[in-house]
């Protein structure tokens, strides 16, 4: 009947045991930042971690080289063909004078080469046709179906680079880095819980008196302890705030330094906590506020016993 | 109004403190209880607003079984009955007026009659013009008669009383006991546990003596028979 006025004196009730513990209250807003923290760094260093991977896959490719007296025609003939399969990515072709050039810089400081490919007619080099899978696993299927009877005749050689052992230690060191990560989040949770914990006690403890008076007269079981569960939604909402905005600070800082890394890509960090805000503040709030509540839910029934 | 029937109660297996209590206390009764100290009566009164729960026997109140009373329903018998408890403190950071008003609200009482109610019972117990004063400003006549003020607001059928007076000297006390004897005078059933003796023998009113944890007498028109 009166839920309104209730719900009101249970918000103002809440905000001003706040203010009284006001210290109490900024040291849990503390270790709660401290634990979100803890859990924000390992989702950078995980996207740092995806996007390495990412980027040497995509360096990766498969280079065929035809015999400088290949026709247009089988060439466009193996791109067609290879374009056609579904685990390749692009195929494209670089026509022999390109190849020239590309080969003549590259070489450009090197006189006997150059020499020597002065003395040949015409250009000895014929084209390229570079090839990309979707997935670094398809790359050998891929290799196999070169041999194909209408074109593999005028196929010199094959290059395949695959970069194989660097994405493999990456995706090793980013395998440690999370079990690292998991257990350094395990213990802050269980560090973080303990104190918040102890800390609601201690506020709770204050509020013996309080409590005690509020049973006698009346005050149903809710009553008391919504006011805690409040107190802690709201700190761990100050917790949340705070820690995205040391999170925001520490990516504007850290965006510029690892843009080299991954060859100019821009605010790589800020992309990721951007693109899934939503979700962050979803689970790591949802999970904090729970947490904060359920420990003040449990504080206060030792005084509402009986 | 209060009905015990073979109240037992034990604490733990070796501290039984009250044993086959049978009690029954009429609407607008004013009845004292009394003994030697460890004798049960506080362990009585928390029986009475189910802080405790009776090992054997049943407790009726108004005719609600309260023997079993689930935990949810606690607030509403405890709105029904005012307690002045010894120990039972004014919160020191609230005024006399949102001490007392605390019991309406945290009752869900809508603002309009908090202030409506708090200022009828503040004149009740003479205190209507200290209402803005916190309770370390008062006597500790004074703070007990905020205590029964707050007790009053829910205008309670009974009015549960453990040692209102333990603390205050002579004139403090009468000053309780008349005001105890006003509010019973209005309908309001008052069970008063206490140690002094001039009170009980001045009240002329039932008396109730426990020793322990048995009803040793009860006397219509009582005097306070222990000698301590
Ligand atoms: N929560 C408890 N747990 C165990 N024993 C208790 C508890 N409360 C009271 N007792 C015991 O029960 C007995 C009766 O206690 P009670 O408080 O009812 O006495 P009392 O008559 O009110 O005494 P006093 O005049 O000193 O206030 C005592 O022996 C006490 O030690
Ligand atoms: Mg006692």
């Amino acid at each position: 009947m009166a839920l309104p006025i209730t719900t009101w004196r249970v918000i103002v009730a809440a905000w001003k045991h706040f203010t009284r513990n006001i210290w109490l209250a900024l040291t849990t807003i503390f270790v709660l930042t401290l634990a979100l923290l803890s859990v924000n760094v390992l989702l950078g260093v995980n996207v740092v971690l995806d996007q390495s991977v990412h980027l040497l896959e995509q360096k990766i490719d498969v280079s065929v080289y035809f015999a400088a007296d290949t026709p247009d025609a089988v060439l466009e003939e193996a791109k067609f063909f290879m374009t056609s399969l579904p685990q390749v990515d692009s195929a494209e072709v670089i026509p022999a004078s390109q190849a020239l050039d590309a080969f003549k810089k590259a070489h450009a400081g090197d006189q006997k080469i150059l020499s020597a490919l002065g003395e040949v007619d015409g250009n000895p080099l014929g084209a390229t046709l570079i090839i990309k899978a979707k997935q670094t696993t398809d790359y050998p299927f891929l290799l196999q179906a070169l041999d194909n009877p209408q074109f593999g005749s005028f196929i010199e050689s094959k290059n395949y680079d695959d970069h194989a052992e660097t994405i493999a230690s990456v995706q090793e060191i980013s395998r440690s880095v999370r079990l690292f990560g998991y257990g350094l989040i395990g213990i802050f949770a269980l560090f973080s819980l303990l104190i918040v914990f102890n800390t609601i006690r201690v506020a709770i403890y204050t509020q013996r008196e309080e409590i005690g008076v509020m049973r006698l007269v009346g005050a149903s079981n809710s009553y008391v302890r919504m006011p805690f569960v409040v107190e802690g939604i709201l700190l761990a909402g100050l917790s949340l705030l705070f820690s995205a905005g040391i999170v925001m600070m520490v990516t504007a800082y850290a965006d510029p330094k690892i843009q080299p890394m991954f060859d100019g890509t821009p605010n790589i960090l800020l992309t990721y906590f951007s693109t899934h805000l939503p979700w962050i503040v979803g689970i790591e709030g949802g999970a904090l506020a729970f947490l904060v509540a359920i420990s003040s839910w449990a504080a206060v029934g030792k005084y509402l016993r009986k | 109004m209060i009905t015990l029937s073979h109240v037992s109660k034990m604490y733990s297996p070796d501290i039984h403190c009250l044993k086959d209590v049978d009690l029954n206390v009429e609407h607008g009764e004013f009845v004292s209880i009394v003994g030697q100290s460890g004798a049960g009566k506080t362990t009585l009164a928390k029986l009475l607003i189910a802080e405790e729960r009776p090992t054997r026997g049943n407790i009726t109140i108004g005719g609600w079984d309260i023997t079993k009373i689930p935990r949810r329903d606690i607030p509403f018998l405890r709105r029904q009955i005012g307690v002045v408890f010894q120990d039972f403190k004014l919160l020191p950071q609230k005024t006399v007026f949102e001490n007392v008003a605390f019991a309406l609200e945290v009752a869900g009482e809508p603002s309009r009659r908090i202030r409506d109610v708090v200022p009828q019972v503040l004149k009740i117990v003479g205190l209507e013009e200290k209402a803005v004063r916190f309770p370390r400003q008062l006597s500790g006549g004074e703070q007990q008669r905020v205590v029964i003020a707050r007790s009053l607001v829910h205008r309670p059928k009974i009015l549960l009383a453990d040692e209102p007076t333990g603390n205050l000297d002579t004139i403090n006390t009468r000053e309780i006991i008349d005001l105890l004897l006003k509010i019973n005078a209005f309908g309001t059933t008052i069970v008063l546990v206490t140690h002094n003796r001039e009170v009980v023998n001045a009240l002329r009113r039932r008396v109730i003596t426990l020793a322990d944890g048995r009803i040793a007498s009860d006397h219509a028109e009582g005097k306070y028979l222990l000698q301590t």
